[in-house]
């Protein structure tokens, strides 16, 4: 809703107006008509839908009228009595049609409301449907590996490492969605100034069983400065984009580098692999989209990485490199010196 | 097989985690006890007197933060603090209330069983005088000679970046706060976690032969610095 006080304002001019355009039309029209011009102008103030500015817009329209042209013109006061009929039915109608303009307004906002609550939970069944298949279908390697063992007679390794390797990717998952979640929920970023090197260094770790036989190198000048993150949601989105290359580009070698620019500083991750296809590159940060037919993944770690680089007031894109392969580079901006 | 048979009290009210620490802390060579409550973990830890505890933060009678705080009324005994909220809050206040370590769920019986090791380690250090060498892989420090070798090579270090190296060696293997690391290095105060972090980063490009991968000191993101365990 407008500020009241602009809204004041605009009932002193919408009376100033009505009577300058009275003065101008008095020759031609008759003191009814001139009623009229008034109630038009309160009824522009009343429908904007304070109910204040609309009564004083009224109560002018109605000084105005009778100071200015009822007869005696230039007293306020009244020879006819019919008059005040005219101005209690001005203030009548104004009256009416502001109180209509604030219940339009209010069904308005509530319609905007349930519209939201709507979205929201569609978002919320979508992000259901697919952590559930997500979660589906590790639950089903592993139940299945175990109760295959349980009954087997012989011990056998791949059984064992697939439920190994199936509860970590369910372990993966979790972490994301309580990442997500937490951002969702509008929690603070804990930013401070922190070293780059180690937050990559810490995602490398995390990622180091899937990283390897794999060369991952990481060119990061020491002098790089401080820069103010939030190192636990800044490893999750080094992690993300370490795992999509290991998912999408398998075998392909990551090159890690960061660069001072002006004002922020440049990150980027690029790999040798197949690169994207030229519609992926936009549409890989959104939520659930999942590139190519790539297993594993729930389209949820790059969407992850583009709510947090932006929550840091920085940016992420997807490109293909001219060699072949695909490279993100993000950017967040440098603190203050 | 149990040649050493230290006593490892669990606390935890899930029987599935029950289930697969028992054996495995058998098998290393620890005999188990197991508490579902605050209530009894703390009987229990008075009556029998555990080498380690390990204190899940969740359990259904207490807080593990209050478990923790009535234990460390009378026992110095390591407590390893297990939680699944993962939470860095969780794991400085668990810190701060006299926790030894850490670990989150889900967690590996390999890293359970080292950080069982560096417990039990430092319990038993803390009794005596310190090693005054700390060896782990290339890298060598002499506590009584303070000086620093990496590869063989002798490693000039600022009198800060010492301090560091020997603040976290004291606690070879366990974790090391921010908070303790900035008041043992700046006692006087006036220091920040960003002094903090740029000597840090200094000191891996002394020491660490790949800086981005750290195999001496490890960072604990949000929490603070790790040492590697010293070898064997």
């Amino acid at each position: 809703m407008p500020s009241p006080l602009r809204e004041y304002a605009l009932s002193i001019v919408a009376a100033a107006a009505c009577t300058a355009a009275c003065f101008a039309l008095s020759s031609v029209l008759t003191l009814t008509d001139l009623v009229m011009v008034y109630l038009v102008g309160a009824l522009v103030v009343a429908v904007r839908g304070r109910r204040g500015p609309a009564l004083l817009a009224a109560l002018l329209a109605v000084l105005a009228f009778d100071f200015f042209f009822v007869p005696p013109r230039y007293t306020f006061h009244v020879e006819h009595p019919q008059y005040v009929v005219t101005f209690v039915v001005m203030f009548g109608v104004v009256f009416l049609i502001n109180h209509l303009a604030l219940r339009i307004r209010s069904q308005a906002e509530a319609a905007q409301r349930t519209e939201i609550v709507a979205a929201s939970e569609k978002l919320r069944s979508s992000l259901l449907s697919a952590v559930s298949h997500e979660l589906r279908s590790p639950l089903t390697a592993i139940l299945g590996s175990a109760t295959t063992l349980l009954h087997g007679r012989k011990e056998d390794a791949g059984l064992i490492e697939n439920i190994r390797d199936e509860a970590e990717r369910l372990s993966r998952l979790v972490h994301n969605l309580i990442e997500t979640t937490r951002l969702e929920s509008g929690a603070v970023l804990k930013k401070e100034p922190h070293s780059l090197e180690e937050v990559v260094g810490t995602a490398l770790e995390r990622c180091e069983k899937q990283l390897a036989g794999r060369r991952v190198e990481a060119d990061l000048p020491e002098n790089l400065p401080l820069v103010p993150l939030d190192p636990i949601l800044m490893e999750l989105v080094f992690v993300n984009l370490l795992e999509n290359a290991v998912l999408h580009a398998p075998k392909a070698s990551i090159e890690i580098s960061a660069r001072e620019r002006m004002d922020f500083i440049e990150i980027s991750f690029a790999d040798d692999g197949p690169g994207l296809k030229s519609e992926d590159t936009e549409r890989v940060f959104e939520k659930f989209y999942r590139a190519s037919a790539a297993p594993g993944g729930a389209g949820l770690g790059l969407a992850i990485c583009k709510a947090v680089i932006e929550a840091h007031g920085g940016t992420i894109k997807a490109e293909n490199l001219p060699t072949g392969g695909a490279v993100f580079r993000l950017t967040l901006p440098r603190g203050k010196a | 097989m149990s040649e050493r048979s230290e006593v490892v009290l669990v606390v935890d009210d899930e029987r599935a985690i029950q289930r697969f620490l028992r054996p495995s802390l058998e098998e290393a060579g620890y005999t188990v006890l197991e508490a579902s409550t605050g209530k009894s973990a703390l009987e229990l830890a008075v009556a029998k007197k555990p080498a380690v505890v390990l204190l899940d933060l969740t359990l259904p009678d207490m807080d593990g933060l209050d478990v923790l705080k009535r234990l460390r009324e009378w026992s110095s005994a390591p407590v390893i603090v297990v939680s699944a909220r993962g939470e860095e809050s969780d794991k400085i206040a668990g810190l701060d209330q006299g926790a030894d370590d850490y670990l989150i769920k889900p967690f590996g019986v390999d890293e359970l069983l080292a950080r069982i090791r560096v417990a039990l380690r430092h319990a038993e250090r803390a009794a005596r005088d310190p090693e005054p060498l700390y060896e782990h892989g290339e890298l060598k420090i002499d506590l009584t000679a303070r000086r620093v070798w990496v590869a063989k090579k002798e490693v000039r270090l600022s009198p800060l970046q010492y301090n560091l190296l020997v603040a976290l060696v004291r606690n070879a293997g366990r974790v090391v706060a921010q908070k303790q690391l900035l008041k043992e290095l700046w006692p006087e105060g006036g220091s920040t976690p960003e002094a903090l972090r740029i000597l840090v980063h200094q000191t891996r490009h002394r020491i660490e032969k790949e800086p981005v991968r750290p195999r001496h000191l490890k960072t604990e993101p949000a929490v603070g610095y790790r040492l590697e365990a010293p070898d064997e």
